[in-house]
């Protein structure tokens, strides 16, 4: 057994013991305020335990080990639905980037930066990420939150939306315009910004499907110290682009976050069309054959990038594809088992899990086709970035942010 | 189970795909569309010098002793330069019902002239629209095979064929020789493929296996070919890709490079997730070869890749435009092979219904 077989089962013994306290069926019923309690409780475990910071450096609290290693121990605890959510985005992009940039020229900020990255590992504090704006979304680098210089630090004003948690925050990382007369993506600067400051107004949003995990924020005339900037002023977009570029190869989910065949396979199992078995028809056939192909094809990348990674070899850039042919072909799957239960597919339960419930996961699958990345985006990023395609007609090329026609 | 290549095998890629870029050519592809009874024979003898024809024979009967990753890699240029020959996937079909019947004094008969490219083989189990049927109308009885086979590739030109009958009541696998059938040429759209109705009345004829046995061994024989073709398809579907992006970045439309257009470059990178889809489940299906999951892996590398092809080659057509359709560009090369290679091997509702019944134990 190589060491990464030996650490899964270990992580997944260690995970079967936490389940019966924490995994989804142990928060049935329980409000968001609750799971998040739980969740913070299970995260501080999941520390004391050493699953928390698995590929970070010991020096900031984190375990030293590889990459491998945290996709290993989070693919495993994928399958328990445990109460991290909260913490997903706060420990996958904001705080790795405060290691990275937010220590300083010569680590003075060293001893706050690893109080906070050891908080967060532990779940007593939690980040956000504030890039989206209501006029920047796809276009980032669009955005118009300003901040304006102050004395010997800022004033930011503007708003920033569908910001993952906000409300639980208790710091974050912006993106704002520091100066508005130069190309837009060459105006910008990026912060860390404290959540509880004066100023801040986050009103979360209510979404299609019922739940409120996003957020508008505003920012009135907020105080922001210069010590607080983690980029050159100008040069914020490069360590956005390495915000979203830092975890390129995550547990990923063939099912698109959605059902698992085996439980679209499990529904039909038991439904009837024209009063024969509906396993038996060809249309029902061909989409389970269709879907199971394109699903194995997913999961057989993902095993080879995973190998490549055990080689020490960059994986190829196919794992691209995950997220857009996965959660488009869960929409679909899940409008076709709603379908097949005819007007039994009318039944809906606001609270069912997305992974096991087909209402849930269609109503919700939008989402996962517009957020960290829309379908169209990630078409471009591919067409440009692999296959060399030229870049769209871009209007707003090599003119200054405050010249581009509104 | 997927894996990584590893030097042997990324040597076999390199390699044929370098020897076939050196030796294809186009106009030699384009004339052989257009005579019934002649194929790519200048690849054959290539196929032949290179050692693919013994790739995956076992080494006491003269070949390398190699398997279905190395077969696969072989065909995956294969496919890029619509080049080929029916044996190369046929051929091996008949190989493998060879080894698999058991039967010594044929696998010693047949293996090493299959090896050395002396002998063609073919296989020959479908009849009217179905792949493989349940109850084969061709007989066997007394020595002798009676009954028709349409279409059949390579047949042609091979000198023996396995061919799916009855025997008894049961389904069986029985070896025939061709000169003992009487073959009509088909006129096809992709004539190179060598496709023959073959009539037996009476020849004589050996059996292999039968029953059951026969059963499982037919399936086996025909998702290896599956997992062979389904190489060829996703190369063919890579080169459409990188045709259609060549072309998107060099044409140029109301003042840009037509590649600018999303609508053009959606399309194509749409296509390079079906093919790399395809590719995929194809490294997995061959590194699965001999497995309890076999015949699912294969059933996935077939339709992912029955589907890339024939998508790339609309997709490819379509963004060339006007010069897109002409004969001389020959992208019909490859609209005509995606066709062949759908079809001749099992069409996707076979397919997806042999996919379901492996993960359901539903049947049709």
């Amino acid at each position: 057994m190589s060491d990464l077989e030996a650490y899964r089962l270990k992580a997944r013994e260690w995970l079967q013991s936490m389940a019966p306290k924490y995994a989804r069926d142990a928060r049935r019923g329980m409000t968001v305020e609750e799971e998040l309690a739980l969740g913070r409780e299970f995260q501080a475990l999941k520390y004391e335990a050493g699953y928390a910071g698995i590929n970070w450096p010991t020096e900031m609290g984190g375990q030293g080990l590889t990459h491998l290693h945290k996709i290993t121990y989070d693919s495993e605890e994928m399958n328990f639905g445990m109460p991290t959510v909260f913490f997903g985005i706060s420990l996958g992009m904001p705080v790795p980037i405060l290691m990275r940039f937010g220590l300083g020229e010569n680590k003075e900020h060293f001893a706050w930066v690893k109080e906070r990255v050891v908080k967060a590992l532990r779940g007593e504090e939690i980040w956000c990420q504030l890039f989206s704006e209501p006029s920047g979304g796809s276009d980032l680098a669009g955005l118009r939150t300003k901040a304006e210089p102050d004395g010997n630090g800022w004033r930011m004003t503007g708003q920033k939306i569908w910001t993952s948690w906000a409300q639980y925050c208790d710091y974050g990382v912006i993106v704002v315009r520091t100066d508005p007369t130069v190309e837009k993506h060459k105006g910008l600067t990026y912060f860390w910004v404290d959540m509880k400051a004066k100023g801040v107004d986050v009103r979360p949003i209510k979404l299609a499907g019922g739940d409120s995990h996003v957020n508008e924020v505003f920012f009135d005339d907020v105080r922001l110290e210069d010590s607080q900037r983690m980029s050159p002023v100008g040069g914020g977009f490069g360590v956005a682009l390495a915000t979203l570029m830092i975890e390129r190869y995550i547990a990923t989910d063939s099912g698109g976050f959605g059902p698992h065949l085996d439980v679209f396979v499990d529904l039909v199992k038991g439904l009837e069309i024209n009063g024969k078995p509906a396993l038996k028809d060809a249309r029902v056939r061909q989409q389970i054959a269709r879907n199971h192909a394109m699903r194995a094809g997913l999961d057989s990348i993902t095993s080879r990038a995973f190998q490549m990674m055990q080689a020490g070899m960059e994986p190829g850039p196919e794992g691209s594809l995950q997220k857009l042919v996965s959660v488009r072909s869960r929409q679909k799957l899940s409008e076709l088992a709603m379908d097949l239960q005819g007007n039994l597919g009318l039944h809906f339960d606001p609270h069912a899990y997305v992974k096991e419930d087909w209402g849930a996961s269609w109503l919700n699958a939008p989402t996962g086709r517009i957020a960290g990345g829309s379908d169209e985006v990630l078409l471009n990023t591919i067409a440009e970035r692999i296959l060399g395609l030229p870049q769209d007609h871009r209007p707003d090329k090599g003119v200054a942010f405050n010249q581009i026609p509104a | 189970m997927s894996i990584l290549y590893d030097e042997g095998q990324q040597a076999i890629a390199t390699e044929s795909r370098r020897v076939l870029d050196a030796r294809t050519s186009k106009d030699r592809l384009l004339k052989l569309l257009e005579h019934t009874g002649q194929y790519d024979e200048p690849f054959w003898q290539t196929a032949v010098e290179q050692g693919w024809t013994a790739l995956a024979i076992p080494e006491q009967h003269g070949g390398l002793g190699l398997g279905l990753v190395e077969l696969g890699l072989v065909a995956l240029a294969t496919g890029a330069a619509t080049a080929g020959a029916p044996f190369l996937t046929f051929g091996y079909g008949a190989s493998q019902a060879l080894i698999g019947s058991g039967h010594a004094d044929l696998q010693a008969a047949w293996l090493p002239r299959l090896a050395s490219g002396e002998a063609l083989g073919t296989v020959a189990f479908a009849e009217g629209t179905d792949p493989l049927p349940a109850a084969p109308t061709a007989t066997f009885a007394g020595g002798k095979l009676s009954g028709a086979k349409e279409a059949v590739p390579g047949a042609l030109k091979a000198d023996f064929a396995v061919v799916w009958a009855r025997h008894d009541g049961q389904p069986a696998l029985i070896l025939v020789e061709l000169a003992h059938a009487v073959r009509t040429p088909v006129d096809s759209y992709d004539n190179s493929r060598l496709y023959a109705d073959l009539a037996f009345a009476g020849a004589p004829a050996t059996l292999l296996l039968e029953g059951d046995a026969a059963q499982t061994l037919a399936l086996d024989v025909l998702a290896r070919m599956a997992v062979v073709t389904a190489h060829e398809q996703v190369g063919g579907a890579e080169a459409l890709l990188h045709t259609a992006r060549d072309y998107a970045v060099t044409r140029k439309a109301f003042g840009q490079p037509i590649g600018a257009f999303q609508s053009i470059k959606h399309r194509i990178a749409e296509m390079y997730g079906l093919v790399e889809i395809a590719r995929a489940n194809c490294i997995h299906a061959a590194a699965s070869e001999g497995k309890d999951n076999f015949l699912l892996a294969a059933s996935d590398a077939r339709i992912a890749a029955t589907e890339g092809y024939d998508t790339a080659s609309r997709d490819c057509v379509q963004i060339h435009g006007g010069i897109g359709v002409t004969w001389e560009l020959g992208l019909h090369l490859h609209m005509r092979r995606a066709r062949s290679l759908a079809v001749e091997l099992g069409n996707l509702y076979f397919w997806e219904d042999l996919l379901v019944q492996q993960l359901t134990g539903e049947a049709a």
